[in-house]
This record gives structure tokens, C-alpha cells and sequence, in this order.
């Protein structure tokens, strides 16, 4: 336990030095919370959730796996590999000092919204809320987790991921309504990741209660987490490929 | 019988359809500085990396301190310190808190103490709070080494710890290495330097190809292949005359430079002396260069060293 801690310890000083990681996750949220503001602000209790899924979505897609990728690029990984540290405890503390950094990032946003835009904020709603940001994280951050093993070069994979998050970004009811969608699209949406993550947390924070089909959602979300846990670590990979 | 620390038997890996070792036998006793000598891709870091547990030989087996590291790897690996070819630490942590975390990854807890104890052993303590990536080259290298000794092996496996080193910083890496020694650690190093190589290890394995083609003391390879000494002059003489001389065995020209290998080259000097003076001539800028293990690689592999990296 004292190693996973030691580990964990220097995983988060190493995230929190880094300048990167500092403005995608902390500057740049903030900074979209206005911009949204500024355009819309009498629909930010609607913005706001969408916000905080669209940041865990390129966040879990992109940004959680960037330091992953520079350590194997730099033969981090394969140092640490050397010694008799078990990959579990190598993969678990960096999941959770990226949970945790996910988790504040939603914080900020929601701390934003409420301070700046009056977005209600009750302890029910946020009760309701976290666990379901928290569901969205895990799941994306393991389809980040497929990405990054498939590649590679941590370039194609921010590529790859941006390319995905853009497009889930639009067409999964965080920013745009779904039923500005074409028709055949409305009816694909609902299966993809974003969508459910998008429902929980929007009515969770809206109307602190889950809507009608929190359970399908939920089913979905936990699918799509648990299958592409099991793909990232299949292809998982301490050493840059040849 | 001084103790066996790592025992390679029969050792054959491969990238793919690449074979990278071929049937490799080795093994190194305790408190040695064991060289693996040879050239870029040779397979020096395949078999170090096949020791270190960190690549599955085709077939074979390697023990270190007694333990197999095919049947229980982190049992191996925390017998051993690491240094890797290229300087790969989480460099965004200070020089102390990287010697704190790599020392944890084997379970071994350092005091703020006993951290500054090891980095004023390698001359580091005025940097404990500077990130590692700040640091320059040779720094970097003597925290890989600082780091590979956290966890108190006695086992220490360097790959090419001096690579890209000006000469200063490599001196300083050697000191490292002869301490490491003298607190009778067992050490591996892999380099393409003979220079290092002579300077440092009690015993060589020359690889080349995948196979170990020698592995003895460097004088002992330099005297098993019974290799002649090079003597060197600024003279003009007609080669088939020099080449009748005692004990020479062969005479070039190299510009203005007359090369003479010769067995004993005490007796070939007064040769060569009374030759040019019965030519009236005169010898300048006599130089004698010893066989040294640039000799013992070319006439093993029939290819030289410094041309193949």
C-alpha cells in the first residue's frame, strides 16, 4: 500500500507540473464556461452539464492518456517494467490521479456555472451527479485507453481521439439538441458513449432525479466502460511500437 | 569457487523472424565489472534486457542471484539495479523524489537521510530539489545510476552508461562504476568502447551477431590470439626489405608512415634502425601502438569495431 501511495503521490506531482495538463484540464474548462456564457448565458443551466460532458469526453478521449503515451515514448514505461512493480499498480494510481483530476475538473465547471451564471446547485443534484461524471470518466478514459495502445505515436492519438470527441461533441446532445439532428441520426445517437453520459448527468443536475430510461443509460454506459476496459488492456503496451 | 550471480544458458531471442541472440552461455561471479563488448545491434541489449526479465527468450534460461527470471520475474528484478541505454526516469520529479519513488517500486522505504546519504555519494545532493529533466547530461546519467542503486542491489546491470558523454562526465561515470565495484557489487555493463571496456571490466564478452565470440580478461583475449604489436615511423624504406626483417609479419605504407607488425617489437626497432642506416636514411617520429581489443574484435569477426557502429 506505502508503494501505491508513493506512486500515486509522484503521478499526481508529475500531473500537476506539467503545463499541459494544467490548461486543458483546469484553465481551459473555465474558459469555455465563458465563452458559452457570453453567447448563452440564459441557457447555462442547460450548458452547464453539457460542459462537463464534453470536458470528460476530451478528457478521457485525449488528455488523461498523453502522459501515459510520453512515458512509453520516452521509455518511462519500460524503466518501470525493470522493476518488480506490478502493471496493476502502475495503471491504478495513474487512474485514479486522472479521476481525481477529472473529477475537479467538473467541479470547476460546475463551481463556474453556479458563481458566475446562477446555475441552481443543490446537494441532491450534485449527490445524483458525480457518480454518473464519474461512470462517463471511466468509460471514456478506457476508450482513450484503446486509442493510445493502438497507436503508435502519442501524435496519431490525439489526432484519432479529437477526431472522435469532435464528432460525439455534435451529435450527442451536450451543446446541439438531438432533434436538430437528421432523423436517421436521432435514431443512432442513444447508442452511442456520449449520449447516456449526457442524460444522467444533465437530469441529475437539472432536476435532481435520474429520467426515465437512467437504467438503459446506465446499462449502456457500464458496457461501453467495461468492454473497452477489457480491450485497453488487452492492448496495453509498456514499450513504444517498433 | 566465487558465486555465480548470473547465469545465461543457452539463450536464443528474436523480434519477430529477427534472431537477436543465438544460443548464448555466460555467466558472471560475484563482485565482477563483466563487459559485453560490441557493436550497435549486436544484441548486447537483448540480452541484457533478457536478464532484466524485460523480453521472453525463444529459448533458454537466465538465473540471476539463483533465481530463475522466466519462472518468477519479480523475484529477479528485485535482486538487480537498473540502468537503462537511454535515460528514462519521470523526469518531471525532483532528483529526490525520483530516488524516493524508484526506491519504493521495490518495496524499499528511504529516509530524507539516507536519500541525501546516496546523492552526495554521486555528487548530486546541491540538485535534490531540481526536476530531472533540468539537469545536464552527465548529471542525468549519474541520477540513472543513484537511482539504479536505490533499492541496494547487489546486482547492477548498466546498458552503454556513457553514451553520449563528453570525456569529463565519462570519467566521472567510471568513478561511479569503480565505486559501485569496490562495495563489491556485481556489474554489467554494455558498451562499444574498448576504451571503457579496458578501462573498467575485469572480464569481456565480445558479441557480435547475435553470438559471443570470446569472453576472458582483456589482456588474456589480447594474449590468446597471440596479436602483434604495431610499430609506427616516418621513414622511406623499400617494403620487401622491411619485410625480411626479424619477426615482422607484415609492412605497409600509410601516406608517408611505414606500419610494421611485429611480434617483438624491441628486436624489429634495431632492425629497422641498421636498415636505414645502411640505406642513409634517418627513423622519425617512432611510435609503438600495443594490440589492444579493437585488435582482438577484428580478427575475431573480420570486421572492425569502430567501422560497424
Amino acid at each position: 500500500m506505502k508503494r501505491f501511495l508513493i506512486l500515486t503521490k509522484a503521478m499526481t506531482l508529475m500531473h500537476l507540473r506539467n503545463g499541459y495538463v494544467l490548461f486543458w484540464n483546469f484553465a481551459f474548462p473555465v474558459l469555455l464556461m465563458f465563452i458559452y456564457g457570453a453567447i448563452m448565458s440564459q441557457f447555462m443551466d442547460y450548458m452547464t452539464p453539457g460542459v462537463i460532458v464534453l470536458n470528460a469526453l476530451s478528457f478521457g478521449l485525449v488528455s488523461s492518456s498523453t502522459m501515459m503515451l510520453e512515458m512509453r515514448e520516452k521509455s518511462v514505461l519500460r524503466r518501470l517494467q525493470a522493476t518488480p512493480l506490478p502493471a496493476g499498480h502502475l495503471v491504478g494510481s495513474y487512474l485514479l490521479v486522472n479521476i481525481i483530476i477529472g473529477i475537479l475538473q467538473s467541479t470547476l465547471i460546475i463551481g463556474t456555472g453556479a458563481l458566475l451564471y446562477k446555475v441552481p446547485v443543490s446537494a441532491a443534484s450534485l449527490l445524483l451527479a458525480y457518480p454518473m461524471i464519474l461512470a462517463g470518466l471511466l468509460a471514456f478514459m478506457a476508450l482513450g485507453g484503446i486509442i493510445s495502445g493502438a497507436v503508435a505515436k502519442s501524435g496519431a492519438a490525439s489526432a484519432i481521439g479529437m477526431t472522435v470527441y469532435f464528432s460525439l461533441m455534435f451529435i450527442s446532445d451536450m451543446i446541439f439538441p438531438l432533434d436538430m439532428l437528421p432523423g436517421w441520426l436521432q435514431n443512432v445517437v442513444p447508442y452511442l458513449p456520449a449520449y447516456p453520459v449526457t442524460q444522467l448527468v444533465r437530469s441529475a443536475m437539472l432536476n435532481a432525479s435520474l429520467d426515465a430510461n437512467w437504467m438503459s443509460h446506465l446499462l449502456l454506459l457500464v458496457a461501453y466502460g467495461a468492454g473497452a476496459m477489457l480491450v485497453a488492456a488487452k492492448l496495453f503496451r509498456w514499450e513504444p511500437k517498433a | 569457487m566465487s558465486q555465480t550471480m548470473i547465469d545465461v544458458r543457452n539463450l536464443t531471442a528474436s523480434y519477430g523472424s529477427l534472431t537477436a541472440l543465438n544460443g548464448v552461455n555466460l555467466t558472471v561471479a560475484k563482485g565482477e565489472i563483466f563487459g559485453l563488448l560490441g557493436p550497435n545491434g549486436a544484441g548486447k541489449t537483448t540480452l541484457l534486457a533478457n536478464v532484466e526479465g524485460l523480453h521472453q527468450p525463444k529459448q533458454g534460461e537466465v538465473h540471476v542471484g539463483g533465481i530463475s527470471v522466466q519462472a518468477d520475474a519479480a523475484a529477479a528484478k528485485r535482486q538487480l539495479g537498473i540502468q537503462l541505454q537511454k535515460t528514462a526516469l519521470l523526469d518531471d520529479l525532483t532528483v529526490a523524489e525520483l530516488v524516493e519513488v524508484y526506491a519504493a517500486l521495490y518495496e524499499v522505504y528511504l529516509t530524507s537521510k539516507e536519500i541525501d546519504a546516496l546523492l552526495v555519494r554521486f555528487d548530486l545532493v546541491e540538485k535534490r530539489n531540481t526536476l530531472a529533466r533540468r539537469l545536464s547530461g552527465g548529471q542525468q546519467q549519474r541520477l540513472a545510476l543513484a537511482v539504479a542503486i536505490a533499492n541496494d542491489p547487489q546486482i547492477v546491470l548498466l546498458d552503454e552508461p556513457t553514451s553520449a558523454l563528453d570525456p569529463h562526465a565519462r570519467r566521472a561515470v567510471w568513478d561511479v562504476i569503480r565505486q559501485l565495484h569496490d562495495e563489491g557489487r556485481t556489474i554489467v555493463l554494455t558498451t562499444h568502447s574498448m576504451e571503457e571496456a579496458e578501462a573498467l571490466c575485469g572480464r569481456i564478452a565480445i558479441i557480435d551477431r547475435g553470438e559471443i565470440v570470446a569472453c576472458d580478461t582483456p589482456s588474456a583475449l589480447i594474449a590468446n590470439l597471440k596479436l602483434n604489436s604495431m610499430l609506427k615511423a616516418t621513414v622511406e624504406l623499400p617494403l620487401e626489405q622491411v619485410r625480411t626483417l626479424p619477426e615482422v609479419s607484415n609492412a605497409r605504407y600509410t601516406g608517408q608512415h611505414l606500419e610494421v607488425e611485429t611480434a617483438r617489437p624491441e628486436v624489429t626497432l634495431t632492425a629497422l634502425h641498421e636498415l636505414a642506416a645502411r640505406s642513409g636514411r634517418s627513423i622519425r617520429d617512432v611510435m609503438l601502438r600495443q594490440p589492444n581489443l579493437e585488435d582482438v574484435f577484428l580478427k575475431l569477426t573480420g570486421h572492425a569495431l569502430a567501422e560497424s557502429n
